[in-house]
């Protein structure tokens, strides 16, 4: 297991290293420059070919890469090129903001797509199955910012119950977190139904029925715990995607947090911003699907890594 | 983005040639609500082939006298910020939804499959490079992807198209290739393999037919899901271009009016929220018939 | 008057300021309006004596710079930015990034009691309708920009004001001059006919607004008013067949993302369809954009036909020396229209060296009357500032060029 978690740590390298470098060329390969952007409308040439200078943005790209690059290894994610702040100062507040959404969002997405998967697989092909499998399709078929605006409409302006935006009280979270876990409750609810399904028809669950055990017992006691499997695997990869979700929705919601730096970053060319946001959600996203390898050896032995 | 990166049910299905169609058919019957669904998708094809046809209105002709209407008698839907009937958009509309939905999944699908059965077939390097590759892709915000691609190929639908494509990639890749490599033990291929096929021909001839069945049932989930991201890409102004009847860049172009016009919003948001739930909703059948393992 | 920090404000802070900003090796943005420094000197404690490299008569609208603490300044060099210190009734608290800014009331203002406010928060609130519904929540006090679209939400709505006021914002469609058929002044003018102005306001302003009669806002110094184009689509037509465009033409119009933008740009199309030119719509992220527009090599370079765009000026010579002079041709500059007329050319020199107020009017006048019938532009609209606030706030203002005055804020 040891030697397994450090084959996989090593791996990570280089990943990173292409996104670093993909990342990189792509964003200076997008049309648009940050220096006419930052010296405005009206500057003169010379104007703008000093803040070139001044930036570091006259020097070939690969002198820049190496200098980018350098730079990370030491541990310096650079300067925003908007701002002159340090990267790793941008980052400290929006962080945790974006992580107290994400994991509110998974939070709330698990609980719920455990209990409606649960509760479809019981009642399979009876009512609660259909509203509950209704209930879950529906959550993925909806796009997230009209969601959002509707979701503010009605429960932050008519109703006056939760903030419309900003990162005040836990309260400022409940629709945002609603509005990018959505997406993730139905997609689990989906595979715990199905996962459970097929657990209920193997040999040790006939057995414990056999022995006369209660079916709340069986589901809760033994089904369940084998159908997690799946169901784990399917959270860690939509981690990614709540990720890629905060982008919206922190717009809709005037959150501050990294997708919204992401944006706002993506729209002023701010390279090195662009860059360490993008690092930062890669090596986050492969983390957690790291972890999630690990639980999934956790929840179920027999799995062995040989590859 | 609304693009939820979902890995399909890895299962190969036995193949049985004979009366495929019918057992298939009397499966479907009993799949209450996907076979509703499926009757609202067919629905959905008839109108985006004659919408031109059936639209009461022009879609694009304004009516500076009629602006942000709600619904009556004469504009069933309302007519928008121009004067235009909504009603007429949506119809003109389903076809540039679903066309724009349905050629990214097929590109996507087409590139993932190929990858996926080099990937499963050859293992070693080759398998390693396309699998670091999915990683990498994976690990690589879909927005910024979708920003880059269509900052450098210009807006408008094709690049839409392009930019949705590349996202479902990696995914049906990964799909296929667990496909491929469950396949490739079954005991026809190794046959197959022992009276000396050449590669190609095992490929395509023994282990694609077995990985169709959950390439479609993944192809009609990756339906819904690509209306949603080329929305979202009109949300950010990337989309379709602003005075096409498409859903994504109504309900973008709508969304100043929310408070004061609401079904100019609503509206089109329904209509894209039905069309992804149909689609989702035959996928969920589809999987049941063609999975086997969740079979009663 | 004393800065922020207790040091003194005198004629030394702000030489101190000036030959910051009029110093070529800072870099600084206000370098632009400061270069015609030649020197600053201290004449007593409240006196300072600028001499200019040169005759500029604009110069007077550019000294509205804030001046710093020359303390604040030496303290934290290039991070001022971070730690503003001025003289106004607020003071800088907390600026996070992306999230807020605060500053609170100045006990030791000159002007004491005049704001009575004590503490005052910035919010970046990017979408149009959340900004609307925590005004109507109260969340917020005052929302600016108000979305022409949702002052109707607001209206009649208890506890909330909409304030409307004439803005120095411009909305007009560049065209660029270099490019057939624009090259031909009555196709350009047949464009201006063809669009029908008071539609415009009330289908994308959603009513708010006046037309554009000039190049630039009434709101500022030496307007001349033209009068509009009339709309009038047989003229247009017209004018086309004049020129040889009788079964018109196909051509595109750029624009940013923004709905606005977008919803303008598709009315254009819509009303030039009408005389027969087909407009193709293009929106374009603002990087890309600005980088197509500013960042060719040449003005014969330049792909653009026609960019859907507004200006904001301060001063005459910022409205019409910046956007008509042809010294000022992308790269160089922001005339987008590549315009050049040797007349309007003299006339703005002229202007910017004579500090006689009769004879700089007369000289903009000529530059508006010659820019208007060359119709460089089409000439659509000069945007009301639209802003709401809570029914109980009061001395906040939002000026003409879109600045929040809050030097009088209270609440009743």
């Amino acid at each position: 297991m040891f030697r397994y978690i450090v084959k996989r740590l090593i791996e990570i390298i280089p990943i990173i290293f292409v996104v670093s470098l993909l990342i990189f060329f792509f964003i200076h390969l997008v049309p648009g420059d940050p220096v006419r952007l930052a010296a405005g409308k009206e500057a003169t040439l010379e104007e703008i070919e000093r803040v070139r200078q001044e930036l570091g943005l006259d020097k070939p790209l690969l002198t820049q890469y190496v200098n980018y690059m350098h730079n990370l290894l030491t541990g310096n994610l650079g300067h925003s090129l908007k701002t002159g702040l340090p990267i790793s100062d941008m980052f400290e507040n929006r962080f945790s903001v974006t992580m107290t959404l994400t994991f509110m969002s998974l939070g709330w997405a698990l609980v719920l797509g455990l209990l409606i998967g649960t509760i479809s697989a019981v009642f399979r092909n009876k009512w609660p199955d259909y509203v509950g499998m209704l209930t879950a399709i529906s959550g993925i078929s909806l796009p997230g910012f009209w969601l959002g605006l509707i979701l503010i409409q009605v429960f932050s302006v008519t109703l006056g119950w939760f903030p419309t935006g900003g990162v005040e009280s836990w309260k400022s979270y409940v629709l945002p977190s609603l509005t990018l876990g959505a997406g993730i409750m139905s997609m689990l609810a989906r595979f715990t139904r199905s996962s459970l399904l097929e657990t209920l028809k193997e040999d040790f669950i006939r057995t414990g029925r056999a022995k006369g055990l209660k079916e709340s017992v069986v589901v809760r006691k033994h089904a369940l715990k084998n159908s997690m499997i799946p169901v784990v695997t399917i959270a860690g990869l939509q981690f990614g995607f709540l990720l890629g979700g905060s982008v919206v929705v922190e717009t809709v919601f005037s959150i501050p947090g990294m997708g919204r730096l992401l944006i706002d970053s993506i729209a002023f060319r701010d390279y090195p911003v662009v860059q360490a946001v993008i690092l930062l959600f890669s090596l986050e996203f492969i983390l957690v699907n790291l972890l999630v390898d690990i639980l999934y050896k956790a929840l179920n032995p027999k799995i062995r890594y040989d590859s | 983005m609304e693009v939820v990166k979902e890995i399909g049910h890895n299962v190969v299905v036995p193949t049985e040639k004979k009366s495929r169609a019918s057992e298939f058919w009397k499966k479907w019957k009993k799949q209450k609500t996907a076979f509703w669904a499926g009757f609202f998708i067919l629905f959905l094809f008839v109108i985006a082939l004659f919408g031109p046809w059936i639209a009461p209105y022009d879609p694009y002709e304004p009516n500076y006298d009629v602006t942000l209407q709600t619904p009556s008698m004469e504009h069933w839907a309302g007519t928008d910020e121009y004067g235009r009937d909504i009603l007429s958009r949506i119809i003109v509309g389903t076809g540039i939804s679903l066309g724009v939905s349905f050629s990214s999944v097929l590109v996507g699908a087409v590139v993932g499959t190929v990858l996926g059965l080099i990937s499963g077939y050859y293992g070693g390097w080759l398998d390693r490079l396309i699998m670091r590759w999915s990683d990498v892709m994976f690990a690589f915000p879909d927005l910024l992807l979708a920003i880059a691609i269509v900052a450098i190929l210009g807006p408008g639908l094709t690049n839409v198209v392009v930019a949705v494509a590349v996202f479902s990639i990696p995914s049906f890749a990964r799909l296929i290739r667990g496909n491929t490599l469950a396949a490739k033990e079954a005991v026809f291929v190794e046959a197959a393999r022992s009276m000396g096929a050449k590669s190609s021909r095992i490929i395509f001839r023994h282990i694609f037919p077995e990985t169709v069945s959950s390439m479609i049932v993944f192809f009609s989930m990756r339906i819904g899901t690509s209306i949603l991201a080329a929305s979202s890409l009109s949300f950010l102004g990337l989309g379709a271009k602003p005075e096409s009847p498409d859903w994504g860049a109504m309900l973008s172009m709508g969304r100043d009016y929310l408070a004061t016009s609401p079904h100019v919003v609503i509206i089109p948001g329904i209509a894209i929220f039905l069309t992804v739930l149909a689609f989702n909703l035959v996928g969920d059948g589809l999987r049941d018939i063609l999975d086997p393992k969740t079979k009663n | 008057m004393k800065f922020h920090d207790g040091t003194p404000f005198n004629a030394e802070a702000v030489k101190i300021n000036f030959d910051r900003m009029s110093n070529k090796d800072n870099n600084l943005r206000a370098y632009r309006n400061y270069k015609y420094i030649k020197s600053t000197e201290v004449v007593d404690e409240h006196t300072v004596k600028v001499t200019l490299n040169q005759p500029f008569s604009a110069m007077i609208n550019k000294f509205t710079t804030g001046i710093i603490s020359p303390a604040a300044l030496e303290k934290y060099g290039k991070d001022i930015t971070k730690n503003p210190v001025g003289t106004g009734p607020y003071k800088f608290v907390e600026w996070v990034q992306g999230d807020h800014l605060t500053v609170e009331l100045n006990p030791d203002h000159w002007n004491k009691g005049a704001a009575k406010v004590g503490k005052i928060v910035y919010k970046p609130v990017p979408e149009n309708g959340s900004r609307v519904a925590m005004l109507k929540t109260g969340e917020a006090d005052v929302i600016y920009p108000l979305p022409e679209q949702q002052v109707e939400t607001l209206n009649g709505e208890e506890g909330v004001k909409v304030e409307r006021t004439p803005s120095t914002i411009t909305r007009y469609v560049s065209i660029n001059m270099l490019k057939k058929p624009f090259d031909d002044p009555r196709v350009r003018q047949a464009i201006n006919h063809a669009v029908d102005k008071d539609a415009f306001i009330k289908v994308v302003k959603s009513g708010y607004g006046t037309q554009l009669e000039s190049v630039m806002s009434p709101t500022i110094a030496h307007y001349a008013k033209q009068g509009a184009y009339e709309y009038n689509i047989d003229k247009a037509k017209q004018l086309l067949k004049e020129a040889g465009y009788e079964n018109g033409f196909t051509t595109d119009i750029w624009g940013n993302t923004n709905s606005d933008t977008m919803k303008g740009m598709q009315f254009i199309q819509q009303q030039l369809q009408k005389v027969g030119i087909t407009v193709e719509v293009k929106s374009m992220e603002e990087a890309t954009l600005s980088d197509e527009i500013y960042g060719i090599k040449s003005p014969e370079e330049a792909k653009m036909n026609m960019w859907y765009v507004s200006w904001s000026s301060a001063d005459p010579d910022n409205a019409m020396r910046s956007l008509f002079s042809s010294e000022n041709f992308p790269p160089a500059g922001a005339n987008t229209a590549f315009y050049k007329n040797d007349l309007v050319d003299q006339s703005i020199k002229e202007a910017t060296q004579s500090s006689d107020q009769d004879k700089q009017k007369q000289l903009y006048g000529v530059v508006q009357e010659n820019v208007f019938k060359d119709a460089p532009w089409i000439f659509l609209a000069v945007d009301e500032i639209l802003y709401g606030k809570r029914a109980n706030v009061n001395g906040v203002y939002i000026t003409p060029s879109g600045g929040i005055y809050v030097r009088e804020a209270a609440f009743q």
